[in-house]
């Protein structure tokens, strides 16, 4: 298991020096520069800046630049906001993506769990139908749209009752944080739920769930001790990647309900060319999520007893 | 042979719903099965064997599947037609089952071990350390070297052979009075064959235990079996001890499987086979089944479906009618009921 868990971080790292480059790159490939403006600039002004930010060396010394200073995990000032540290606005706005795209995952996870087992075990009957109704409706619809709703939702109940139950937007506390990481959970509870039935239907159809059921076991029995361990496999996979869609994605829900997130940050630099501000938020949530596709394939590993053994070899 | 009946089956029906329509897969079987000895049902594949065999406990699909008539009685108790619930009280603990491949019929992700204990504990209500006591005597029975270690191993850590072993384990833990093995050797190579049948017989003498062995190898039925039903497109064409099927064939298909069975000198010859393939039973024939292949077929047997001729020796064929032309086939029942 450990030499599975070292194999895998060292390939963590190649990835995420994969995107460091790929975004060095791109970045260096598009027109224009963080110093382009639509008045021209004084030459001798935007030498002294060229100079300053280190844009006047070639392109291969930059790298080298960037890539050391972010081995000591300094990625640089931003250029368009005056005294800011990349470093710090990661620090500063990070843990509140971090905190609405887990609470938003936990949601997801749950309740595609759930009503994946539900719509399997109630194949074609109502309860099937009905949740599958819902499941192609989060599937499509954008999530400005259900955060508009939510918002409404919230105005309406708060309206009713005549006290504020929820808060309409803002970041502060348990209450702030339900409506929007369910409307960001949505899509991928959609997708988990349609994952976990089917996979729920095709262990149902093995073998060895006939067995379970020749040996005299209760169907709760087989559910719990036989169907859900194998069905919930394929789910593990996903969570990885899932949390990465869910963390990047979260930038219009963040904007809708004003909170201070990284995910604001993360569009505006790309907008303005920020080039620290972009290089650090891409390979920071590029090392997130390289970080929790290995914590998914680790906890794989304890599910799937041939993992862990493969991995032992 | 005893002649204490533990299972009776009468007049088994047997459809599956489809799109096509319903095909009738199984149609009016019955047999017996007599304390200690073993009933081999034989047939090629798609025979029905197996689903005749699952329906009893309720193990095929339903739906599509569904029991259209009959009985099933182990020792006078009826379990056709039981819900969930009651069939879980036979199933495992009087009716114990093997399946051909072990490896896909137990459960990847869970122990050997655990997989066997479960049983144990569900039907026993042994605690589960008095449960994993009793899985080391029951893998230490089954031949399975290192008990202890071997328990806490998951599936794909164990040979074929092994993985047969532990299945065999497993069906025999609450001391069944039946046990049902569905092809047990099919996905076997043949040495190891020949131990997983020396092991059965030797549990069988132990535990005295009723087999009903499904297979379509005639080798495996000469050795194990002492009564033999020979089913073809559904129906039972032929049923009798081992001797009356193979020394006193009576029926046209039987004598069709015996000359495709490889012999030993025949090596160089090329294989024999019976021409044709089964019936479609989406809408099975009127009359016999196996008429469209029958080397002795009759004008009669077109639309007329034969009944069972005989009584311990039975063979589902006009030519024992009293009033077909006399053909040697003929003579073999009336030896067998005159023996």
């Amino acid at each position: 298991m450990l030499s599975y868990i070292v194999k895998r971080f060292g390939m963590g790292v190649l990835t995420i020096w994969f995107i460091a480059t790929a975004t060095f790159v791109a970045m260096h490939l598009v027109p224009g520069n963080p110093l382009a403006q639509e008045k021209a600039v004084n030459p001798v002004i935007r030498a002294n800046l060229e100079k300053q930010y280190g844009l006047d060396k070639p392109v291969t010394t930059q790298y080298i630049i960037y890539i050391t200073n972010m081995l000591h995990g300094d990625f640089g000032i931003s250029y368009t906001q005056e005294n800011r540290f990349v470093k710090d606005i990661i620090s500063e706005h990070f843990p509140v993506s971090a905190e609405l795209g887990l609470l938003s995952l936990f949601f997801a996870t749950l309740g595609g769990v759930l009503f994946g087992a539900i719509t399997a075990l109630s194949r074609n009957r109502w309860p099937d139908h009905l949740i599958m109704v819902f499941v192609i409706l989060g599937v499509s619809v954008p999530n400005f749209v259900f955060a508009a709703l939510g918002q409404l939702l919230i105005l309406k109940l708060n309206g009713w009752t005549g006290t504020t139950i929820l808060p309409i937007a803002g970041w502060d506390g348990f209450g702030s944080m339900l409506m929007p990481s369910l409307v960001l959970g949505l899509s991928t509870m959609a997708y988990l739920t349609r994952l976990m039935r089917a996979t729920m239907l095709e262990v149902a159809g093995t073998d060895y769930i006939r067995t379970a059921r020749a040996k005299g076991l209760s169907t709760t029995r087989i559910f719990l001790s036989h169907q859900l361990r194998n069905a919930i496999m394929p789910v593990i996979t996903v969570l990885g990647p899932a949390i990465a869609i869910i963390t990047t994605g979260g930038f219009v829900v963040e904007s809708v309900f004003t909170i201070p997130g990284l995910g604001r940050y993360f569009v505006q630099a790309v907008q303005q060319l920020d080039y620290t501000v972009i290089m650090g938020t891409t390979v920071f949530f590029g090392a997130f999520l390289v970080l929790m596709v290995i914590v998914a394939d680790i906890l794989y590993g304890f599910v799937d007893p041939r993992i862990r053994v493969e991995a032992g070899r | 042979m005893s002649s204490e009946v533990v299972l009776a089956v009468d007049n088994l029906a047997v459809e599956f719903a489809t799109w096509g329509g319903s095909v009738q897969a199984v149609r009016d079987v019955s047999f017996k099965l007599h304390k200690g000895t073993t009933l081999a049902i034989v047939g090629e594949s798609g025979c029905g064997k197996s689903v005749t065999v699952q329906s009893l406990l309720g193990l095929i699909p339903m739906p599509p599947g569904r029991i259209t008539a009959g009985s099933a009685r182990l020792r006078g108790e009826e379990l056709l037609g039981l819900g969930a619930k009651a069939l879980n009280r036979y199933r495992g603990k009087r009716i114990g089952m093997i399946f051909q491949d072990a490896m896909s019929a137990l459960n990847p992700t869970m122990t050997i071990g655990d997989q066997i204990a479960e049983t144990l504990i569900v039907h026993t209500g042994m605690s589960a350390a008095a449960a994993r006591q009793e899985v080391i005597t029951l893998l230490g029975q089954v031949q399975i070297p290192e008990p202890e270690r071997r328990m806490r191993q998951y599936p794909f850590e164990f040979s074929g052979g092994m993985l047969q072993r532990a299945m065999i384990a497993l069906s025999i833990a609450c001391q069944p009075e039946v046990l049902i093995a569905d092809e047990p050797t099919t996905a076997l190579d043949v040495t190891i064959q020949a131990q997983i049948l020396q092991l059965l017989e030797s549990l069988q003498k132990s535990h005295g235990l009723s087999i009903i062995l499904i297979t379509h190898d005639l080798g495996v039925v000469a050795r194990m079996a002492q009564e033999v039903a020979v089913m073809y497109a559904g129906q039972i064409v032929e049923q009798g001890s081992v001797d009356d099927i193979f020394y006193r064939s009576a029926h046209p298909y039987t004598l069709g499987l015996k000359a495709a069975m490889p012999g030993k000198a025949a090596h160089k010859a090329q294989l024999q086979v019976i021409p044709g393939s089964p019936p479609d039973l989406f809408a099975p024939p009127a009359g016999c089944g196996f008429h469209a292949r029958c080397p002795h077929v009759m004008q009669l047997c077109e639309s007329n479906a034969p009944p069972l001729f005989g009584t311990t020796h039975q063979a589902r064929c006009w030519l024992h009618h009293a009033a077909a032309p006399v053909h040697p086939l003929r003579q073999q029942l009336i030896a067998s009921s005159g023996s």
